[in-house]
């Protein structure tokens, strides 16, 4: 007979044995896990380190019964990364069901590749694959090429139309791995309330000619040879990239021109003959560009339904309509006049009349081709120009012209006194952002006698806290401005799969590797459209609160500034000519901003996420 | 000096009621010696052309003194304060662009001068619509002087250079009115010409 003590040593070496079991089988299991956006999985099982804050300060998106809980407004779209982890090497299966009888809500799933980046040595998830469920391949993954990898994420996006029911949607996760099998239930709640349509910021992705889309798809380029920059592909793949932008709620540019002002063959008309004889001699491969952008059918089947593109830049530059030869005399107007003249009527006559067309100019003496620089005027002598252009834009074009012409000047150094100097000529501001934030009253001053404003900087790279990249929109919703522009993104440089730049000028990626004629979207560009949709859905809030104290509240919420901390003072150093600046002043000024993305918190925008559907709730 | 400048003129005229003169239509690609010719061609008027005085006054005082001095505090003053007389430009610039029309294919004129207090280096100076040359290092402010370009400036002679695939220049001096050799021009064309490239 045993004691009772013994009984109960023998229960509590049971108990125990049990629970190393258990712990043992749980180590050697499948695991799926979820984490919440702002989390970026690395290929270990872990959190790359940007992100990894402490456990205790995570908000996680499981609720006590281990389930994925997600809400989110209709219209929009709600995003988490799904983590598989197996024990060893080998093949699995991932699927993810929800169920919905009404079919509305969608899911899309993309494998996230683990970018190498060869100045720190650590793995960045950013490129999105776009995979079918469910997903068969094994641990490590082969392409990507990790031989320690124990984990592979994928990036979930729940896409919740306007029209779906609200209410609880239920559904589940699954990983299966040779006999060990692991779930996630998944409760999504849809609010009521519908993200607006329309965006309170234009988010622009911007880039230059179209000789890159050779670089980066290269069998493409093969396959079709000399044909490639007349192939109906090269045209697809055109619109899928501003398919793929418009479908993360931002634009797409790309600038037809080089600082020289040679003209890519598809960004203009062909013209024929000169001076007064100067004519578009074809239409054929400007129409075949642009024409689905115009008319809005290159984004029949999105799910954001088809619109013609906001904005586009025009091919002017000094060489273009008019020679440079003719500068200065007649000839230069008669063949300026003439050629915008003729788009502004083929414009017209095609019923091309939403989008923005921009008159920009973008050449800088420094590339030597031109005195007076276009983009970033530093010496006040060469305003005289835009003076001179606005006087031929003016005379090329009908006074009531439904076409919306623009002129666009993207201003730094002097932008204070180009706002005076060319006030009713230039009507849409692009600033450098440093220089901007000296102006507090100048975004009011220009919006409010029908100038467009946006400000431009460069997107974060993968090695800043992901959160990062909600920073820029952000601003421009804060600076109420009408935009804000990554001044390049379709550039992931040489080798962004095993030796990544970091990815600070591409927020897309070409998709050829893995078998896609388009590109695929970057992690970065999820997590800005998801800012994005709440950044509209907060601004339609003004109906029924101050903006001002949205702005304040979600500016609290956001890295616990206050409004004034958005702005800097103007330094005194402003006073004296720009030669005389030294970049101390620009130190200076991104002294607050870079303080702010400095201590920017992972989980930033997830605060603010938070304020507007509490907001949201009390609204219904 | 003013009868250089009539010269000058004389010589444009000359070359104006040339029958290759203005914007003929650009025909089948020429022969690869067809077109050493025609380069070779253009450039030897060029060096009657273009006013190597004027050139000199391009560059204004201060971007010439700034042009290669490396300053910490100022990572960029170089380039931010590139700047020209922009008459002195224009006028050279078009006396480049008319020459580049000499041949009915598409063809660049460009302007290299020397950096007078920087020896062994020079810089592209004016640049043209087809964004064509063989020596340019994209976005370079100035670089190092290839031989060829020292050979032309120090005896006076033309030199044909193909180094790129597709590509021929034809370097041939600029003289003040001294004498003095003080740039020279790059005449250069590719054929066939690639519609996309430096359209950035």
């Amino acid at each position: 007979m045993l004691t009772r003590c013994q009984r109960l040593s023998l229960r509590a070496g049971a108990f125990i044995l049990m629970w190393v079991a258990a712990l043992l089988s749980r180590a050697s299991a499948a695991e799926l896990r979820a984490f919440p956006e702002y989390l970026r999985p690395d290929p270990f099982g872990g959190v790359v380190a940007q992100d990894n804050m402490q456990e205790g300060s995570r908000e996680g998106i499981n609720n006590a019964r281990g389930a994925v809980v997600l809400q989110g407004a209709r219209g929009g779209y709600v995003s988490f990364h799904l983590v598989a982890k197996l024990p060893q090497a080998g093949p699995y299966a991932l699927d993810l069901r929800l169920a919905d009888r009404a079919g509305n809500i969608q899911i899309d799933i993309f494998r996230e590749w683990f970018h190498f980046v060869d100045a720190d040595g650590h793995y960045y998830p950013d490129a999105l694959i776009p995979v079918a469920l469910p997903y068969r391949s094994r641990l490590p993954e082969p392409d990507n090429r990790i031989a320690t990898q124990s984990a592979q994420a994928f990036w979930v996006d729940v896409w919740i139309p306007s029209d779906a029911v609200p209410g609880i949607y239920r559904g589940r996760a699954t990983l299966q791995a040779g006999n060990a099998r692991a779930a996630l239930p998944i409760e999504l709640k849809v609010l009521p309330i519908v993200i607006p349509a329309d965006d309170a910021v234009t988010i622009d992705h911007n880039s230059y000619g179209s000789s890159w889309l050779g670089d980066l798809y290269p069998k493409m380029r093969e396959r079709l040879g000399e044909r490639f920059y007349e192939s109906d592909e090269f045209f697809a793949l055109i619109h899928a990239y501003h398919r793929l932008f418009y479908e993360h709620r931002g634009a797409f540019h790309q600038l037809g021109y080089g600082h020289g002002g040679k003209v890519g063959p598809e960004f203009a008309p062909a013209l024929e003959g000169t001076a007064r004889r100067k004519h578009v001699a074809s239409w054929s491969l400007f129409d075949r560009h642009y024409g689905p952008l115009f008319d809005g059918t290159a984004f029949a089947r999105t799910r954001r339904g088809a619109q013609p593109i906001p904005f586009v830049y025009l091919p002017i530059n000094p060489e273009w309509p008019a020679s440079f030869l003719w500068w200065g005399e007649p000839g230069y107007e008669a063949e300026f006049v003439n050629i915008v003249s003729e788009m502004e009527r083929h414009f017209r006559e095609k019923g091309w009349t939403q989008t923005r067309f921009e008159m920009f100019f973008n050449q800088k003496k420094r590339y030597k081709a031109f005195p007076w620089d276009g983009d970033e005027v530093r010496f006040p002598e060469d305003n005289k120009y835009f003076l001179e252009y606005g006087r031929l834009l003016k005379k090329a074009l009908p006074p009531d012209t439904p076409v919306k012409f623009v002129y666009r000047a993207d201003a730094s150094w002097t932008m204070n006194d180009q706002f005076k100097i060319l006030a009713g000529v230039v009507n849409f501001w692009v600033c450098n952002s440093s220089i901007l934030s000296w102006y507090r009253e100048a975004p009011p001053m220009l919006r409010e006698r029908g100038d467009i404003v946006w400000f431009y900087s460069e997107a974060p790279s993968v090695r800043e806290v992901s959160s990062a990249i909600t920073y820029n929109p952000f601003k421009a919703w804060r600076w109420g401005v009408d935009g804000y522009i990554h001044w390049l993104t379709v550039n992931p440089g040489e080798d962004p799969w095993f030796h990544f730049d970091g990815g600070s000028l591409a927020l897309a990626y070409p998709g050829e590797r893995f078998g896609i004629d388009g590109p695929i979207p970057s992690l970065r560009l999820k997590i800005q459209r998801n800012a994005l949709q709440d950044i509209a859905l907060l601004d339609s809030m003004k109906k029924n609160h101050s903006i001002a104290s949205l702005k304040s509240e979600a500016a609290r919420h956001y890295n616990g500034s206050k409004p004034e901390d958005w702005w800097n003072p103007r330094p005194a150093m402003a006073d004296l000519p720009p030669p005389q600046w030294s970049d101390s002043i620009f130190d200076q000024a991104d002294e607050a901003h870079t303080g702010a993305i400095k201590n920017l918190h992972p989980a930033a925008w997830q605060s603010v996420r938070k304020y507007i559907l509490q907001l949201a709730s009390e609204a219904q | 000096m003013r009868l250089q400048r009539v010269l000058r003129m004389f010589s444009l005229v000359i070359v104006m009621t040339s029958p290759l003169f203005g914007q003929a239509p650009r025909e089948g690609i020429p022969s690869r010696e067809k077109l050493m010719r025609d380069l070779d061609e253009v450039a030897r008027a060029a060096t009657i052309m273009v006013d190597g005085d004027l050139c000199q006054k391009i560059m204004t005082a201060r971007a010439s003194a700034r042009m290669t001095v490396v300053d910490p505090k100022n990572r960029w003053a170089a380039s931010d304060d590139f700047e020209v007389n922009h008459e002195a430009y224009i006028q050279t610039k078009k006396t480049l662009i008319r020459l580049s029309r000499l041949v009915s294919y598409p063809c660049d004129v460009n302007l290299w001068m020397p950096l007078e207090k920087s020896p062994g280096k020079i810089q592209i100076l004016i640049r043209n619509a087809n964004e064509l040359s063989q020596f340019w290092s994209w976005g370079a402010l100035y670089q190092d002087m290839i031989p060829a370009m020292r050979e032309v400036l120090e005896t006076g002679q033309r030199r044909a250079v193909a180094e790129k695939p597709g590509m021929v220049s034809v370097l041939a001096p600029v003289s003040n009115s001294l004498g003095d050799i003080v740039g020279l021009v790059e005449v250069v064309s590719r054929l066939p010409i690639d519609t996309h490239e430096n359209v950035k």
